[in-house]
């Protein structure tokens, strides 16, 4: 899968004039979107890549050598997004909250009003973006994509066994919009207040919403258009993917200045 | 559409006429050789079923059709070339030319009043009538604060209205340069993507 993405920044002042003209443009409210996004950089276990550099004389086949440079190739960073809504922000983690219930259950009842985080039922889904394609063919931003659901609860493990080792993590918060092909997302990072909590492992609760400080502490948005192409190999469908967007881009040049981002600003590969 | 079709077909073109610039290059270089070469042909080829292009190889005068086209092109071509000379100017006249030009220029922009939207002539003619291609209407200072104070006076309401809504529209403008203190677009997905911590902004 392809993903074509225009950007643009949005000050702080200008969010919700710019909510209400999306709301209008696309005929429908938005819907409230709370992300957390842990991010995940490879690292190449030493010994575990078998590459005997030196003695060129017996050349590899050919399949052997592609598969040594898909292995390695370039690594990336990955990221594990799990929705979250904002009861889970401020709540207690699950076991504290069973153990102050006098019911023995391990879960609460279904009817109980107490807000608790279950970071053990957290869904998860694992999200790979390329560095965006190099060339100024389009005036679009376009990236190899792939997403795969993964097991509930605890990343961390299989993360680690993949490879992986845990960078940091944050909240998306914002609203989506969906005009026609294009999905919108009005968006702004907040970043987990500095306390006590260990900064390695992701957190098993999430603290009170309003203690999360934003990336930006100007208060600016994120507007970010996106359409998403199953077959990014056909030429035809990407070129109307593109002058979908750069439509768009036009109905909202009053507005906001969409822009292709800066290819390497959105660079996953690891160095 | 049109956008892109017309962008595709002035590539093309322009591939067309390079490989038929290399062609004529190849053509005039190979003169001599080309046209002292004699097509004798072999007893393998194939005269039977290639017996057109035989004919074509064998040829020692061209076919009237190409002979058409080749009389087609060297007039265009001289004439061409005699276009050049007759409209051409020579090095002494441009010269002339760029030295009248910033004067001339000069002298013509002294007789407009500059700094109003419309010209004196313009004035004269009646602005109503001018053709400015914009889709709102330039308000004329000067001439209507003299006839009419209070219509002065709307007019300048009017034109703070207008710097205000330029400011509005403005923000379009300011996006690309961010707000002080705002962290740029590529240090958020920077930080988004590796979790590398902007550097401006905040501590």
């Amino acid at each position: 899968m392809h993903e074509l993405l225009l950007f643009a920044s949005v000050p702080g002042q200008q969010h919700h004039e710019l909510l209400q003209q999306l709301t209008g443009l696309t005929a429908a409210q938005p819907t409230h979107r709370l992300e957390r996004h842990l991010v995940f950089k490879a690292y190449r276990r030493p010994g575990s890549v078998n590459t005997r550099i030196g003695g060129s004389q017996d050349l590899q086949a050919p399949e052997i050598q592609r598969l040594t440079k898909m292995l390695n190739g370039a690594m990336f960073y990955t990221q594990v997004v799990g929705p979250v809504t904002e009861k889970d922000f401020g709540s207690v983690p699950l076991s504290q909250f069973t153990a102050r219930s006098t019911v023995n259950d391990k879960r609460p009842a279904e009817g109980d009003q107490g807000n608790w985080y279950d970071f053990e039922d957290q869904r998860w889904r694992l999200e790979f973006r390329d560095i965006p394609e190099p060339g100024a063919r389009t005036t679009v931003t376009t990236r190899l994509m792939a997403n795969a659901t993964l097991p509930r609860g605890d990343v961390l493990t299989p993360m680690n066994a993949w490879g992986y080792s845990f960078v940091t993590e944050y909240i998306m918060e914002g609203d989506v919009f969906i005009h026609n092909d294009i999905v919108l997302f009005l968006y702004r990072v907040l970043t987990f207040p500095a306390d006590s909590h260990d900064p390695q492992p992701p957190r098993q609760t999430l603290p009170a919403l309003r203690e999360m400080i934003p990336l930006d502490r100007s208060g600016g948005y994120v507007l970010q258009a996106v359409v998403i192409v199953t077959d990014g190999s056909n030429p035809e469908i990407m070129k109307l993917a593109s002058q979908r967007l750069l439509g768009l881009k036009e109905q909202l040049k009053s507005a906001v200045k969409l822009e292709q981002a800066d290819r390497l600003s959105l660079d996953t590969r690891v160095k | 559409m049109d956008y892109y079709n017309r962008t595709s077909l002035q590539s093309q073109a322009s591939i067309i006429s390079n490989n038929l610039v290399s062609i004529s290059e190849q053509l005039s270089e190979n003169r001599e050789l080309l046209s002292s070469l004699v097509a004798y042909p072999a007893p393998s080829f194939p005269g039977r079923t290639h017996a057109g292009a035989l004919q074509e190889l064998l040829r020692t005068k061209l076919d009237p059709r190409v002979e058409d086209w080749v009389a087609q092109g060297r007039t265009s071509g001289a004439s061409a070339l005699e276009d050049k000379k007759k409209n051409g100017l020579s090095e002494r006249e441009l010269a002339e030319l760029w030295e009248w030009a910033p004067i001339g220029a000069n002298v013509e922009a002294r007789r407009r009043i500059w700094g109003g939207n419309f010209t004196l002539e313009e004035k004269e003619m009646g602005i109503q009538n001018v053709v400015t291609g914009l889709t709102r209407q330039p308000e004329d200072d000067d001439s209507e604060a003299d006839e009419d104070g209070e219509e002065a006076v709307d007019e300048d309401d009017e034109m703070e209205v207008m710097g205000a809504h330029r400011k509005v529209g403005g923000v379009g403008v300011e996006l690309s340069r961010p707000v002080s203190g705002a962290v740029p677009l590529d240090e958020i997905f920077r930080y988004m993507m590796t979790g590398v911590w902007p550097k401006s902004g905040n501590a």
